[in-house]
């Protein structure tokens, strides 16, 4: 068994000098900290500076973010011609006639590409200490939501490394590891978005309007009621397709803080609130009667109780991320088995 | 079947073949490497002798038939096969930001080397294959016989029992092609099984001790070999009297016609060695003085050329 760990850390060693290790990804590092500086500080002063109430869990929830879309960004460049492109540089081969094995090819590949993007993630850190320092966010919502993002970066990678072994061209397959985070990312938003709309439901509102008033400017006397109908869209339909999106998953997996009136207190928890709140079907009867005593009665919720009542979708992402994953990664396993019994049109082992 | 120790110990091919889709490109090989000796591989272009390396280096299936490299079955025991087996491909790869040394070193680690040996192993072919000045520059810097010469020291690092170089020589100058053979041969006295696919027949030549010639796919039999080795050829005479030497030809029964001249050397066809050793015999008896007699084409030329006459009538 340590030999097949040892042959994968070989393999990782071996991509991290050969793919990553150049000038141009320690200028992409200095890019990637100037931003999260710039981020950081702007974010400080529109909270009002270091030490303001709630901002440093506001300022962390955003650096997390923007780690996670960098990360996303960036990971399918590196990890997506980790296989197709060693086979057309012509390295790929000669090792597969070593004494690896395929596993410890593929897995040593996604290991280097995922050490490579969770790069940024290390390189965010000192930023993420500062809003843990400025307060407001609890060490379970810290712990949590940087598990996530470590989680949803070896998600990528693993696709990336993926598709270039499933696909033989590196173009098509960086291409298509993008494709597969915006389907993701962007996808899920846009097919909730749509879907909601697509699916309508006719909601029948009754107003009864008083006619008279009391001296005290009470109503007395109703008039009959009207009758009125307009269509709502269906967001409780699809919220189930937002639990694949990886940013809906990091929000929704980290334990949320509420400020003393029941308010979520970082941008983690507003996005939950806001993917549970479409979870709830709109009231399809509406009755508005003045002459009714219940007529100021308002149903009006806390976001807190919003939250505690509804359905958390984010383990389910997980189990969907996985299995995308480590799919990508047996796929991938079983097309650049050697001796390979079948090879893909057009494609050389060599 | 009847196999000796050594080819048990070299590579055995029997009835081999693999398609791609509807283009065969192996259909019939069948051929023995004894351990110790040189075989080189010889076909035209697009014969499958890539493909066949391929699946002699553990790479490709055969849709039938069956392989042994050193005793082991390739599609079986893969890994048995690969500790013994060095393959030089005829793809340049390299990982162009590593340097030669560290080149090699990860090689050997892939080996499953402890990193002392690996350190030491690839200073050992560095000096081996003479890269000794580019050592720790990265591979992309490499000229195309340079990247030769890392390929061929990266197929050494484990010391294999089994080589396959697939066109080893091409782009070597003749200075490093003579350190080619030296070392293809001092393998081989170790006892080391070597295949060589070439298109150079000439240096095949000097380094092959017996040849595999594959067309459409087939390896050639025996008697076919045999045949096409013994079919009449041209051999080179020359001599300081040219127009003595023709007079000499003509009355020996060569007449003018079916001689060729060329740069002060005159061509003669003759059906076997025999008749060659009778004609030197002759000229020089003569008195006609004689500095160059030779075959003009290799033994592997001239067998290669008759079996493609053959496939061709």
């Amino acid at each position: 068994m340590s030999a097949f760990f040892t042959g994968i850390g070989v393999i990782v060693s071996l991509e991290l000098r050969q793919r990553v290790r150049t000038v141009a990804w320690y200028v992409l590092i200095g890019v990637f900290v100037a931003l999260v500086a710039l981020v950081t500080l702007l974010l400080s002063i529109a909270f009002g500076g270091f030490g303001a109430e709630n901002s440093g869990g506001a300022i962390f929830s955003a650096i997390i973010y923007f780690v996670l879309l960098l990360g996303t960004l960036v990971a399918p460049a590196l990890s997506g011609n980790a296989i197709n492109g060693d086979r057309d540089a012509g390295t790929l081969a000669t090792t597969q006639v070593t004494l690896v094995t395929t596993w410890q090819l593929i897995l040593g590949k996604f290991l280097a590409a995922w050490v490579t993007a969770l790069a940024f993630l290390a390189a965010a850190v000192p930023f993420l200490i500062y809003a843990a320092l400025d307060g407001g966010i609890s060490a379970t919502a810290i712990i949590v939501s940087v598990l996530v993002l470590a989680f949803e970066l070896g998600v990528v990678a693993a696709i990336g490394v993926g598709l270039s072994g499933i696909l033989s061209r590196p173009l098509f397959s960086v291409a298509v590891s993008y494709l597969v985070v915006a389907a993701l990312s962007v996808g899920t938003l846009i097919a909730f978005l749509l879907g909601g709309l697509a699916v309508q439901s006719d909601v029948r509102s009754t107003t009864t309007y008083a006619i008279s008033y009391s001296p005290a400017g009470e109503p007395e006397r109703c008039g009959p009621p009207q009758t009125t109908t307009y269509p709502v869209p269906r967001f409780d339909y699809f919220w189930g397709v937002l639990v694949a999106n990886p940013y809906v998953l990091l929000a929704d997996a980290v334990p949320t803080a509420y400020s003393a009136e029941g308010y979520p207190t970082d941008l983690f928890g507003n996005i939950k609130l806001g993917v549970r709140q479409a979870q709830l079907a709109p009231e399809l009867t509406m009755t508005y009667n003045e002459c009714s005593s219940d007529f100021y009665g308002s149903d009006f919720e806390i976001p807190r109780e919003i939250v505690e009542r509804t359905t958390p979708g984010w383990f389910v992402g997980v189990v969907i991320h996985l299995v995308l994953a480590v799919g990508a990664l047996v796929y991938a396993w079983s097309r650049t088995r050697t001796p390979a019994a079948q090879l893909a049109r057009g494609s050389r082992v060599a | 079947m009847t196999t000796s120790d050594s080819a048990a110990a070299g590579i055995v091919v029997e009835g081999v073949s693999r398609a791609f889709g509807e283009v065969k490109a192996v259909r019939a090989a069948s051929f023995t490497a004894a351990a110790g000796t040189v075989t080189g591989l010889i076909g035209p272009n697009g014969s499958g002798k890539t493909t066949l390396m391929l699946m002699l280096a553990s790479l490709l299936k055969p849709d039938a038939g069956h392989i042994k490299i050193a005793g082991f079955d390739p599609t079986v025991d893969t890994a048995a096969v690969r500790s013994r087996l060095g393959w030089m491909p005829d793809v340049l790869g390299s990982w162009s930001a590593l340097t030669v040394r560290s080149t090699l070193q990860y090689t050997g680690r892939l080996y499953r080397q402890d990193r002392q040996t690996a350190a030491q192993r690839a200073s050992e072919l560095i000096d081996l294959v003479g890269l000794e000045a580019l050592a720790d520059s990265p591979t992309r810097v490499l000229s195309r016989g340079q990247k030769q010469k890392l390929s061929l020291a990266r197929a050494l690092v484990h010391d294999p029992a089994v080589l396959l170089l697939d066109e080893p020589a091409s782009g070597l100058d003749p200075a490093a092609r003579v350190e080619l053979r030296t070392l293809v041969r001092r393998v081989a006295s170790e006892g080391k099984t070597v295949l060589i696919s070439s298109h150079v027949l000439a240096e095949l030549d000097e380094m092959a001790d017996s040849a595999v010639y594959l067309a459409n796919g087939v390896t050639a039999s025996k008697e076919s070999v045999a045949r096409a080795r013994t079919g009449v050829r041209a051999w080179r005479i020359k001599s300081t009297d040219g127009a003595g030497l023709v007079r000499a030809l003509n009355g020996a029964g060569f007449a003018s016609d079916t001689l060729t001249q060329e740069r002060g050397e005159v061509m003669v066809p003759l059906a076997s060695e025999a008749e060659a050793s009778a004609l030197l015999a002759t000229l020089v008896t003569g008195g006609v003085p004689i500095n160059t007699f030779a075959p003009a084409v290799g033994d592997l030329e001239q067998t290669f050329l008759g079996l493609n006459a053959g496939d061709n009538s």
